[in-house]
């Protein structure tokens, strides 16, 4: 309509111009007798009153409030326009994906350094309506996947999600759980450091997936939260005689859905809450029986907790996470397997606090140095069994870390960190580590 | 035929396009309708016209760099805001990509280049969805220039919604960078 206005005012313009210039540059020589002339002028005037009648009912029009259609730039005029259809378009396929490289060097083990094509993970989503979409990842790690390597397939989701209201989204399927900062964020754009946080990974065992149904809130007030029930953890994998569970529990007994036991229903409870710019709190709670119905095992109840914190005021990036586990009724189990290097613990802990700082940033390029101090204990306390037979609870774990990330374009980033071990674990102690890294996301 | 008459039927076209043969956008959540979100960017407006710029590759080069990076947009109108023989100002309804899907959303600039806060209309998937909290979208509110918009320091980041509100406040610099370059009147 608006384009039909201009022209009908372009039009009368035009004219108006030409009555003008004829009115400027008639000739007396040309001009007929007074009478005539009188004439033309007369019929000059009822048309320019008919324009301005016209005009008059144009402007009369507009006085719409339009609301539709829509009236667009030129495809190329807005930066994108053309680039991508609307989103939720029955149909869409999309891709996403990330992955990161690292090269770690022990500085007291030159010996044990480790270049690593670790993780490559591609993602697949499909809109099948407006309200209904698949969502899967798949990674693949440390390069090679074979029985002769260390590397491993993996489906990290793979689950249909249904929005059930303007606000609250369903899943089903195997999805991540709302634990902590990492879990859910977890591509190596998104953290500080080569590696990710020892608590992230030995506490809370990011990245963390379970099958089952969810259910995600969001209000206009900021507040987040998340409810579901799933596959939990699987006790009777506890291996004994391995390091898995020092390194992480958690991570040494979860299932991933990979033809997971599951008799034993878990259930989990999120709440995040971003109502002010900048600030995120958030706390979950997962908590489901391991025992999953094996022999020897009985209620084997695991509660893994944590609490979460991030503020960006201005150019920093400071951030908090207490995560806290522990396993029921472990005694038994362990007094089965007295003498192990690696009994079951009752509790397992760890923090962090972080700091880092936008120092220097131009287009997409920008440079933020790093600090983070962790104390992590995958076995701060183990269940009584009896005098002189209960092991020893390990010594907390600290470390420092230091270093920078380095983003030269938006989703790449070019890490470097030096992390410093203080185990007070002198029969232990892990070497400090030097370590490079590069990852994408998309 | 002069440029501006190319322009313009170019814009006819694409509008005739689009009548005809836009698919129906399906849209997962409808948070507030174009008129509402006129009405609340510019309450004292009686009419909203729609504004047709048609811009120059020079001016098309300015505007992308004084933006800066931006991710993938959609579709883009604009309207002018009478209020009677007055122009108030200019709605923008743009659309730029979240994480995986675009998200439509509203910001008004004034005659004297101030921003309103910004209002989303829809928004297509469960992640990153903490951008419609309202004191999140008051940022903008009162904001004058590019160097007011950048993103982290002047609009805060929102955690666990990071590319989403990254993506409207680059999404807002450009529209920013087009009043200053083509609609503003000094």
């Amino acid at each position: 309509m608006f384009v039909r206005v201009q022209s009908s005012i372009a039009r009368a313009a035009r004219v108006g111009m030409t009555i003008t210039v004829l009115a400027l540059f008639t000739t007396p020589a040309r001009a007929a007798t007074e009478a005539d002339l009188e004439a033309k002028l007369q019929l000059l005037a009822d048309q320019i009153a008919a324009l301005q009648g016209e005009v008059a009912a144009l402007k009369a029009d507009r006085r719409v409030v339009v609301t539709e259609p829509l009236v667009a730039l030129t495809p190329g005029e807005s930066p994108g326009v053309g680039a991508t259809q609307p989103g939720s378009a029955t149909g869409q396929l999309s891709f996403s994906g990330y992955g990161e490289l690292d090269y770690a060097r022990p500085t007291d083990d030159s010996s044990a350094t480790t270049a690593d094509a670790h993780r490559m993970v591609l993602g697949v989503a499909y809109q099948f309506d407006d309200k209904t979409r698949l969502v899967s990842e798949v990674e693949f790690e440390h390069a090679i996947t074979s029985a002769e390597d260390d590397g491993e397939t993996a489906v990290e989701m793979l689950y249909i999600e249904r929005m059930l209201s303007e606000q609250v989204y369903g899943r089903g399927g195997l999805f991540l759980i709302p634990s902590g900062l990492l879990n859910e964020n977890h591509e190596p754009t998104r953290y500080y450091g080569v590696f990710r946080n020892r608590v992230e990974k030995s506490i809370i065992p990011t990245t963390w997936r379970e099958g089952g149904m969810m259910v995600e809130g969001k209000t206009a007030s900021g507040i987040r939260w998340d409810v579901g029930m799933t596959t939990g953890f699987n006790l009777a994998n506890w291996d004994f005689n391995s390091d898995d569970g020092r390194k992480s529990p958690l991570g040494s007994i979860h299932q991933e859905m990979a033809e997971a036991q599951a008799s034993d229903v878990s259930g989990f409870v999120a709440l995040n809450y971003t109502g002010i710019p900048g600030l995120l709190l958030g706390a979950s709670v997962f908590s489901g029986d391991a025992a999953q119905g094996q022999p020897g095992f009985n209620d084997n109840q695991i509660t893994l907790w944590e609490a979460h914190a991030r503020w960006t005021p201005g150019r920093w990036d400071l951030s908090a996470l207490y995560a806290r586990g522990d396993i029921d009724n472990t005694a038994d189990i362990n007094a089965l397997n007295l003498g192990s290097p690696t009994p079951i613990p009752e509790t397992f802990f760890g923090w962090y606090t972080q700091a880092a700082f936008q120092l220097w940033q131009r287009d997409t390029a920008s440079l933020y140095p790093f600090m983070r101090f962790e104390r992590v204990n995958t076995a701060s306390q183990y269940a009584h069994i009896a005098a002189g037979l209960t092991p020893q609870s390990a010594p907390d774990q600290d470390i420092l870390v230091a270093g920078f990330n380095f983003y030269f374009a938006n989703g790449v980033v070019v890490k470097a960190d030096y992390q410093y071990f203080d185990g007070n674990n002198d029969d232990n102690e892990p070497s400090n580590q030097f370590d490079l890294g590069i990852g994408y996301a998309f | 035929m002069s440029e501006s008459h190319a322009g313009l039927f170019g814009v006819v076209g694409v509008t005739a396009a689009m009548t005809l043969f836009s698919p129906t956008v399906l849209v997962a959540a409808d948070y507030l309708s174009v008129d509402a979100a006129q009405r609340s960017i510019f309450p004292d407006a009686d009419l909203f016209v729609p504004a047709l710029p048609v811009l120059s590759a020079q001016q098309k080069a300015a505007i992308a760099a004084q933006a800066g990076t931006q991710p993938a947009h959609g579709t883009l109108t604009i309207w002018q805001a009478m209020q009677g023989p007055a122009r108030l100002g200019y709605v923008f309804i743009d659309e730029v990509i979240g994480r995986s899907d675009l998200i439509t959303y509203a910001v008004g600039i004034h005659t004297d280049g101030t921003l309103s806060a910004i209002e989303i209309l829809s928004y297509r998937e469960s992640h990153g969805g903490e951008i419609r909290n309202a004191k999140w979208r008051a940022q903008f509110d009162g904001r004058r220039g590019l160097d007011s918009l950048n993103f982290r320091t002047d609009i805060k980041n929102i955690s666990g919604a990071t590319l989403s509100s990254e993506h409207v406040t680059q999404g807002v610099r450009w529209l920013v960078a087009l009043w200053e370059t083509a609609l503003s009147p000094s």
